[in-house]
């Protein structure tokens, strides 16, 4: 407990760091202030909007958008990639399709998407959905893949059902691996939710960044930054939490 | 040789009824990655009665596992017949409990958890599978560990917990291979003297998988030797030693140790440690 407290004391450093460099960058003249503001006037703006409806609406639109998309993802990967792995003619269909459609930037789909779907938030959703679907489905497919035959034999000799122990086994055996995978689909999902909002949006945090940017508000531009790099932040410390709660009865890794 | 060889034909049953576990026939070839095939076991005979305590003793990787693998239905045979309480064998069942050298626990779960697994997918109700998986738990010795998790536990309390796991759903067969091979000596003992307690009080039918010939006479009514390359019953030694058994005693008992010496002479490979 010690240890992980100096550990996580020991990562501002580097968060630190940049921030230095950031304040010496300004402070020396590298670049003009009207092209890099200081980031005690980042973090000033920061902290008004955080009181700010406004900017909270904007805040809680994508939001919105990066956990409908994540859950889907969610829900569809998991059991996807569960049953992919344990049925074999499901994996013959599945496999090759994920080879062909996960190295696709998915980037590429939005234009058709908002022709389909428009504007709002069903193409950002279904944007978010594509690009964080992937990572959940990789891991889970690889972690029910390996799952060891013995936790399976003891629950089928126990009277479990060959169907039933997808769910009673291998999903609890794959849980490192799907959170492993959920981990990463976070990430993207913040990247891609905010990428989306900039292509083409009414609302969001990546509509203000390019807002600012259209009305040359250099310190406005630099506060969505800052506040998706929070979420992303504060999400990945809500499923470390998750994860070490959900897999206490799991051997530690290395 | 003071040992009775039977020879594996003629599996002598040892009463009238008909056996709990007869298999006739058995062969299992595996698919090579090179493309070839591999012999694992070669047409095996075996019956086991009710209530009987076999062991299966041989070298690494003579199909030991394999062959109790077939019986337990999770793996299946290439040619032959298994038929369990008569029946033929299409898959595992809640007839046969298996214990594995691997433990094999459910991570997820508790020690609690682990033990009413099987009484919950027999049916019962939370509250009650939990109090007979409470009355297990203090059987095998583990009264206070309900609800630690198999990592928090050493090597022979996990074994504990899977035998416990095995036990809840009442299987008239116990099927264990090379349960106590990744045990410490002194641990190994111990759950071999509380096996067999466990035992002398049931009567199960127990196949015993093992390379250790002093647990496999210690232990059973008959050991079952096999050789390998390919698989075969190489013999099949009665154990006539009086039960109840006391270690202490059986050491010094002459008869024992001839058994002991003769075994170790059957088996010409060297019992390796390497995990098959
Ligand atoms: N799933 C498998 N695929 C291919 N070969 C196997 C498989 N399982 C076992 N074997 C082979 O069959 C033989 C018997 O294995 P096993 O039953 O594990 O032996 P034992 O338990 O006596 O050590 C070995 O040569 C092993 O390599
Ligand atoms: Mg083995």
């Amino acid at each position: 407990m010690i240890a992980l407290r100096r550990e996580s004391l020991l990562g501002l450093l580097p968060i630190l760091a940049l921030l230095a460099a950031w304040q010496g960058t300004v402070a020396g003249g590298l670049v003009p202030p009207a092209l890099l503001p200081p980031p005690a006037a980042v973090f000033g703006r920061l902290g008004q909007n955080l009181v700010d409806p406004a900017f909270l609406g904007h805040a809680g639109v994508t939001l919105y958008r990066l956990f409908a998309g994540f859950l889907i993802a969610l829900a569809i990967g998991v059991p996807l990639g569960l049953a992919g792995a344990r049925i074999r003619a499901l994996g013959a269909v599945v496999r090759p399709l994920v080879r062909v459609l996960a190295p696709v930037p998915k980037i590429a789909l939005y234009p058709a998407l908002i022709l389909s779907l428009g504007f709002d938030d069903a193409s950002k959703i279904v944007l978010v959905v594509a690009d964080a679907l992937f990572p959940i489905l990789l891991a889970t497919f690889a972690g029910a893949a390996s799952v060891e035959p013995k936790l399976v034999w003891s629950a089928r000799a126990a009277g479990t059902s060959a169907a039933a122990t997808l769910w009673k086994v291998v999903l609890p055996a794959t849980l490192p691996a799907i959170l492993t995978g959920s981990r990463i689909a976070l990430v993207i999902a913040c990247i891609v939710v905010f990428l989306a909002e900039m292509i083409t949006s009414t609302d969001g945090l990546g509509y203000l960044l390019v807002r600012a940017t259209r009305t040359f508000q250099i310190v406005d531009m630099f506060v969505p930054l800052l506040a998706i790099s929070g979420i992303g932040l504060l999400l990945n410390g809500a499923l470390a939490l998750a994860r070490r709660h959900l897999l206490r009865g799991f051997p530690e890794e290395g | 040789m003071s040992a009775t060889l039977t020879p594996p034909a003629s599996a002598a049953p040892s009463g009238s009824t008909a056996p709990m576990i007869a298999i006739a026939d058995l062969s299992k070839t595996f698919r090579r990655r090179d493309g070839g095939t591999h012999l694992a076991l070669d047409r095996i005979a075996l019956d086991v009665h009710e209530g009987e305590f076999v062991s299966i003793l041989g070298p690494s990787g003579c199909g030991k596992s394999t062959l109790l693998y077939m019986v337990g239905g999770f793996v299946e045979p290439s040619s032959g017949t298994i038929a369990v309480g008569g029946r033929p064998v299409t898959g595992p069942g809640p007839d046969r409990g298996p214990v594995f050298q691997e433990f094999a626990l459910f991570p997820w779960k508790t020690v609690l958890g682990n033990v009413a697994y099987g009484l919950r997918e027999a049916g019962l109700g939370r509250s009650a599978a939990e109090a007979q998986a409470r009355q297990l738990i203090e059987r095998v010795g583990l009264k206070g560990y309900e609800s630690f998790y198999p990592k928090e536990l050493s090597g022979g309390m996990k074994q504990r917990v899977a035998i416990a796991r095995t036990l809840a759903y009442g299987p008239a067969i116990l099927l264990m291979d090379e349960p106590f091979g990744a045990l410490d000596a002194h641990t190994r003992v111990r759950l071999q003297n509380e096996l067999l307690g466990l035992w002398e009080r049931d009567r199960k039918t127990v196949l015993f998988v093992t390379h250790a010939v002093d647990e496999a006479v210690f232990l059973s009514d008959r050991v079952v030797v096999m050789s390998r390359q390919p698989g075969r019953i190489k013999a099949i030694v009665p154990v006539d030693l009086p039960r109840p058994r006391r270690r202490e005693e059986l050491l010094l008992d002459p008869r024992y140790q001839r058994l002991v010496i003769d075994l170790e002479a059957m088996i010409e490979d060297p019992p390796e440690d390497l995990p098959a």
